[in-house]
């Protein structure tokens, strides 16, 4: 029995047949084309999401998701858990850079348009995941029940009254009644750590599946010209470089987590005035520039609902993009990959100009 | 009575009845999820205050209470008046603060302005503070809702 490894795997191959997948993968083609590196940003955001599931599971042995106890129970995370500073901020980095690749994950697939046909469902499923990972981030910054996280809370869940008919209504549903409280905290750590994480898992599923499913894109020019794009193959040779990819990444968010830890004010109170410098996380520093250089009035409408029904009109634009742009050869396409740069540009600008 | 046409077929009846029912069967389950998941949310009618917790206030002051989950501002005139106020901005729902010295709410959120008597004055807002009756029955303060009689 000395060869004891080849015979369990096989035993066990028998039994669950995983050698298709395991085959699978080494003939699964990457392709090597100018945008290859682009590749690299999806197995970048698994590895951050892996990372929120392994340090949010160690977070919620000490976290306490009650208006009494919240705050008090981050502080003794970050001050009397063994190494737990360094676990919060290990979480609330990880979520910064989960978000940064999932942003650029979708601008480099909406400029090299590889959502185009067959890859609709594809797209549209990765849209979820960013709309699953930026509620994963709204929810979270309300966790430490602190006085900014309060009242940016308070504004997120006030930004859906503006939308007409229903928008009340959605409030009241995330607020779990008419106003922010600890009902609320204990709302959105449900949503957190138990409603999103089944959501996500199932969304990622699909989303992975019909990669496999589809095989990779290749870049748009060469499909019109029938080129043949060289490649190499997914397992070993693809794998080994994302794991070297994995390790740089892995390197700077410990370096960033241990220099700069997340702050925790004092408890949040739902009575004192909103502090100066309320702001959300990043990564809706944009969207809440553009809601700030609203007026207060368009043509007898509010202005927020004019800019909330925009935005609304984006996300809807950006969900069936791929549907939209379906001749991606024509002048249609070229001004679709241009908005997609005003996109970036716009972003950008809202984002550095709203803390200035 | 046998019809020579028939508008669909028994297989379409019977699908119509069974996807009926289980729509119907379905909703009875839904709609006790739905009821529970929005929790029944009443603003306070009046609250009564110790008006002699507030007696004292300087005029151009204002002082905080707890009306329901928010933050009611009474405000003292200098004629020695009340004026109270839901202490919430209009725009989104952030907790205003009262700046004595310039004589305006502020709200920090947006950049939100208000002048003495709750009006928007700037930034965002697009609706005045919203105003609540003050009433003096000694001992107590009586802050009414508007439309409560």
């Amino acid at each position: 029995m000395k060869n004891w490894p080849k015979a369990l795997s096989t035993w066990l191959d028998d039994r669950f047949g995983l050698s298709a997948i395991t085959q699978f993968l080494k003939e699964k083609p990457v392709p090597q084309h100018k945008h290859s590196i682009w590749l690299y940003t999806g197995s970048a955001i698994l590895l951050f999401f892996v990372i929120q599931v392994v340090t949010g599971f160690m977070l919620i042995l000490y976290y306490k998701p009650t208006l009494d106890a919240a705050n008090a129970s981050v502080a003794r995370i970050m001050t009397e858990v063994p190494l737990g500073w360094i676990i919060r901020s290990v979480h609330s980095w990880s979520s910064t850079f989960m978000i940064a690749f999932v942003f650029i994950h979708l601008i480099s697939i909406w400029l090299t348009k590889s959502y185009r046909k067959p890859r609709e469902i594809t797209w549209m499923s990765g849209v979820f995941l960013l709309a699953c990972s930026l509620v994963f981030g709204f929810t979270g910054y309300l966790l430490p029940w602190d006085d900014l996280s309060l009242s940016a809370t308070k504004v997120g869940t006030d930004i859906p009254r503006s939308i007409p008919v229903v928008g009340a209504w959605v409030t009241t549903l995330l607020r779990g009644g008419g106003d922010v409280t600890g009902d609320t905290l204990t709302r959105f750590f449900g949503i957190h750590v138990c409603i999103l994480p089944i959501f996500i898992f199932l969304l990622l599923a699909i989303h992975v599946y019909l990669i496999q499913k589809k095989g990779m894109s290749i870049p748009l020019d060469a499909e019109t010209r029938n080129e043949d794009v060289p490649t190499i193959p997914f397992w070993p040779n693809f794998v080994y470089r994302e794991m070297v990819v994995w390790l740089v990444l892995v390197g700077i968010l410990f370096s960033m987590a241990i220099v700069f830890p997340p702050s925790l004010d004092k408890q949040a109170d739902l009575m004192a005035a909103a502090p100066e410098g309320v702001k959300p996380e990043w990564y809706f520093l944009f969207l809440f520039q553009t809601l700030k250089i609203f007026p207060a009035k368009i043509l007898f409408v509010n202005g927020d609902t004019v800019a909330v029904l925009l935005m609304l009109m984006a996300g809807l634009f950006i969900f069936f993009l791929p549907v939209i742009d379906n001749k991606p050869t024509e002048w249609k396409g070229k001004i679709i990959t241009a908005l997609g740069y005003v996109l970036v540009v716009y972003v950008l600008i809202f984002s550095v100009w709203s803390p200035l | 009575m046998k019809l020579k046409h028939s508008l669909f077929t028994r297989r379409q009846f019977l699908n119509g009845l069974f996807g009926g029912w289980t729509t119907a069967l379905l909703a009875t389950f839904i709609y006790p999820v739905v009821k529970f998941i929005f929790p029944p949310y009443r603003e306070p009618d009046e609250v009564i205050l110790l008006f002699s917790d507030f007696e004292g206030m300087a005029p151009g002051s204002v002082k905080s209470f707890p009306w329901g989950s928010k933050p009611g501002i009474l405000k003292k005139n200098d004629d020695g008046t009340y004026l109270a106020f839901v202490g919430v901005c209009t725009h989104l729902d952030c907790n205003v603060a009262y700046l004595p010295e310039q004589k305006k709410f502020f709200c920090a959120c947006h950049d939100g302005w208000y002048d003495e008597y709750g009006t928007n004055t700037g930034g965002p807002p697009p609706h005045p503070l919203r105003r609540l009756v003050v009433e003096i029955a000694a001992p107590d303060l009586i802050i009414k809702r508007e439309d409560v009689e």
